[in-house]
């Protein structure tokens, strides 16, 4: 039945009703306060519900099992998805209960993807879901590439971006540079704080990625260390002061731990003794919780409307109806109720979702010249970082039974690892030192061989 | 209120909450009477929602034993058959809803409240219908008015891919603060009787075209005596027979209530999980912003169609509410 109409007659009357720009702005019609989800038009196919098949076969990965990530697993189990997964590193506190419903005061202290795995199949038949307690870094890449969907349920830009560069590394572009669509895996990303939200569809070489819309974040606050050191004017620097400058003078050595009460009592109290001296109020106990641990403050129905919003994307996407769908959504339920729809555009340079990080190589170069390479290279700036080739270990900085495994490999020419193919996709895994911030991170490179026959000068192809 | 401050206890369990709308809006919450009659999915998801928050108590009303049908959406309801096996909707979800959070007192009401007296519905500070026939929509709203006490009143339907909520605060005051200001508001809110009797042609012209689909259907299911969400496609020549009554007595052109539309109303009755939790979702924020006293609430009509991702405020009042 869901047979769609001709793609390109969808694409244009979608191209037509994403004009929701002109309708939802800032300047909106007081009298109507327009919600938009996502546009897209249906035809002939009147319902939301999966065929059979897709249930059986659709696997879909929840990443988080927080917030989001427990209402995430509901909706999906609720809609039909019968092959979920789930993957959280945490283990679940107290201060979790007043959203992540399917957690209970007993369970303080548990993982929270086997707890919520566990609730969700007591409480929907048919649906299967495997839980991962661990970081999304301990996976393989191919794990990754197991899923038809991810879908995010995450807290911080680090993480999105690793899971991002992790889902951009599968694209392949064909030799007209075009992405190839089997290679898409589509990912669909919600956030919250307060009473606002955001949820967003990423499709890898069709919309932009992560990477691509970075410059959306606001630039993390930090503040300058002179205005700790001399001149603080507000609460959170009399904080900042104490757990940044003031912990190290007393207690050198020994490192803060956010979660040790008595350290954070400490810093509390000396919180308050440097805002008594600047006159300064507002430093309260919760304060200087929420500064020092960057607390998102949370609540239940934020999460519960992003959550469904996406579980919506999901199930049009594993439904097949909106390939060319590009969508981000932003939600702010304290003023009224009201989002955006903004239709964002691929970055044709990308580093992660584009074509690879071009690189041009003799032949005599080795494995672990180039490695040394990356690290320098200031489009990468990449240490330690691991090598693979087509799924294989070239090189791999851990663990020691995979290093000593991979570590002649060091002293051969890439050229022959890389079965002197003249120009190839490598994925690089390492740590990315960018702007004086280290993080996890996944690159694709592109390495050109000069030289060889065939390859007259450097052009931009990149498949095998 | 009586200044009590919150317990160590629920200051450790709301405090990325309380980091949102504070203790004194925690305090209100927690001291709060919710009354909540149908219990279907979106309405499943409304309670988790408030249960979570932190209000006072919950009363659930829904004598109709579980089917199938409702473990389909209603995630409150474990599917083992000892679990649920002739218990009704209320006392299951009563049972599933105690464990989201000790602190709430979460009870069973049994009966027709629309049949209960006035006093009955003064305990409470907000009353949330679904799944009820026009009538006792109206009766049950009347009979919070006539209280000296403002109570908060609700509707929320959701067929298929649709919802719509309604929301009546009565004569509702508040303040925002807007920069170093704070700012006093006041919003005067129809009854749903007097709201569904503003004439359509009175309305503006882009109007919700659910508004005045859900208002067909409403009145076939009141003149046939069925029960809310009971029609099949069989129904069709019926409804736009009834449409084009009512659009001639409003003035209104047929085309402004789609065959289409009406169409998705009849057969597609079933709740769709997805819009429950947007609906609950928004529903549970409405109801903690008129508790709490805090933030612009809604007026007074909420539509939501998952097939185009549309979700509209709609201000339908008439002339005469305003004083």
């Amino acid at each position: 039945m869901a047979d769609a109409a001709p793609p390109s007659k969808s694409r244009d009357l979608d191209k037509l009703l994403l004009r929701p720009g002109n309708l939802v702005g800032p300047t909106f019609d007081p009298g109507v306060q327009v919600f938009f989800l996502s546009v897209l038009i249906f035809e002939g196919f009147g319902y939301f519900q999966l065929r059979d098949d897709l249930q059986e076969y659709a696997r879909v990965l929840v990443v988080g099992a927080g917030g989001l990530g427990c209402e995430l697993l509901k909706d999906l189990a609720l809609s039909g998805f019968k092959n979920l997964e789930v993957i959280d590193m945490d283990r679940i506190e107290v201060t979790n209960l007043n959203r992540q419903f399917l957690f209970r005061l007993e369970d303080v202290g548990k993982p929270k993807a086997e707890v919520a795995a566990k609730r969700v199949m007591e409480r929907v038949s048919g649906v299967n879901i495997v839980p991962h307690f661990c970081r999304i870094e301990d996976k393989d890449i191919e794990f990754y590439n197991d899923f038809n969907i991810i879908a995010l349920g995450l807290d911080s830009i680090e993480a999105r971006s690793y899971i991002n560069a992790v889902a951009c590394s599968f694209l392949e572009y064909d030799s007209d540079d075009n992405p190839r669509e089997e290679t898409m895996k589509p990912m669909v990303d919600g956030g919250t704080e307060g009473f606002k939200g955001h949820a967003r569809v990423i499709v890898p070489g069709v919309t932009p990625c992560f990477e691509c819309t970075i410059w959306l974040f606001p630039p993390q606050v930090k503040f300058p260390l002179c205005t700790l050191a001399e001149t603080p004017r507000n609460a959170a620097h009399c904080i900042e002061y104490a757990h940044l400058i003031k912990w190290d003078e007393v207690h050198s050595g020994q490192a803060f731990d956010p979660d040790n009460p008595d350290h954070m009592k400490w810093v509390y109290d000396e919180a308050v003794k440097r805002a008594e001296l600047f006159g300064i109020p507002g430093v309260t106990y919760s304060l200087t919780q929420g500064v020092v641990k960057n607390i998102i403050p949370a609540i239940a129905s934020t999460n519960a409307i992003i959550s469904a919003a996406c579980t919506l994307e999901t199930l049009k996407i594993a439904s097949g109806c909106s390939k060319t769908l590009s969508n981000y959504l932003t939600y702010n339920g304290v003023e009224g109720l009201h989002t955006k729809v903004t239709e964002f555009v691929k970055d044709k340079d990308c580093l992660v979702c584009g074509p690879g990080v071009l690189i041009e190589l003799d032949t005599t170069v080795t494995l672990k010249k180039f490695i040394d390479m990356l690290e320098e290279d200031p489009r990468v700036l990449m240490t330690k970082a691991s090598i693979t080739y087509h799924g294989k270990n070239l090189y791999m900085q851990a663990p020691p039974v995979l290093e000593e495994m991979t570590r002649s490999n060091l002293e051969l020419p890439l050229y022959d690892l890389m079965d002197k193919i003249p120009k190839d996709v490598l994925h690089a895994t390492g740590t990315i030192n960018k702007d004086d911030k280290k993080s996890s991170g996944l690159r694709k490179l592109r390495v050109v061989f000069k030289g060889i026959d065939g390859v007259a000068d450097m052009d931009m192809a990149g498949g095998a | 209120m009586d200044g009590e401050e919150l317990t160590e206890q629920e200051t450790a369990l709301y405090d990325r909450q309380i980091r949102v709308w504070g203790a004194d809006a925690q305090r209100r919450l927690s001291k709060s009477h919710i009354l909540i009659c149908g219990m279907k999915g979106t309405v499943a998801e409304f309670c988790k929602n408030i249960v979570l928050a932190g209000v006072g108590s919950v009363t659930l009303v829904d004598d109709r034993i579980v089917t199938d049908e409702s473990l389909s959406v209603n995630f409150l309801i474990l599917p083992h058959e000892n679990h649920y096996n002739g218990k009704t909707l209320a006392e299951v979800c009563c049972d599933s809803l105690k464990e989201f959070n000790h602190m709430v007192h979460v009870a069973v009401e049994t009966g027709d409240i629309s049949t209960f007296g006035v006093e009955f519905f003064e305990k409470f500070d907000a009353v949330i219908i679904s799944c009820c026939s026009l009538g006792k929509k109206k009766l049950i709203n009347q009979k919070c008015r006539k209280l000296s006490k403002r109570v908060a009143f609700y509707t929320v339907e959701c067929r298929g891919s649709c919802g719509e909520m309604f929301v009546d605060l009565l004569d509702y005051k508040y303040s925002k603060k807007k920069l170093e200001e704070t700012i006093e508001c006041q919003i005067e809110y129809p009854s749903f009787e007097e709201a569904i009797s503003v004439p359509w042609r009175a309305l503006p012209r882009r109007v919700s075209k659910l508004y005045f689909a859900m208002r067909v259907i409403e009145q076939f299911e009141d003149v046939e005596g069925r029960n809310p969400g009971e029609t099949t496609i069989a129904d069709l020549p019926g409804v736009l027979k009834l449409r084009k009554e009512l659009c001639e007595t409003n003035s209104l052109d047929e085309s402004q209530i789609p065959d289409a539309l009406l169409e998705r109303l009849l057969t597609d009755t079933r709740e769709f999980p997805p819009v429950c939790a947007i609906i609950g979702g928004i529903l549970g924020q409405e109801v903690i912003k008129a508790i709490s006293g805090k933030g612009d609430p809604l007026k007074n009509f909420f539509f939501f169609d998952a097939m185009d991702g549309k979700g509209l405020i709609e201000d339908i009042s008439g002339p005469s509410t305003r004083s």
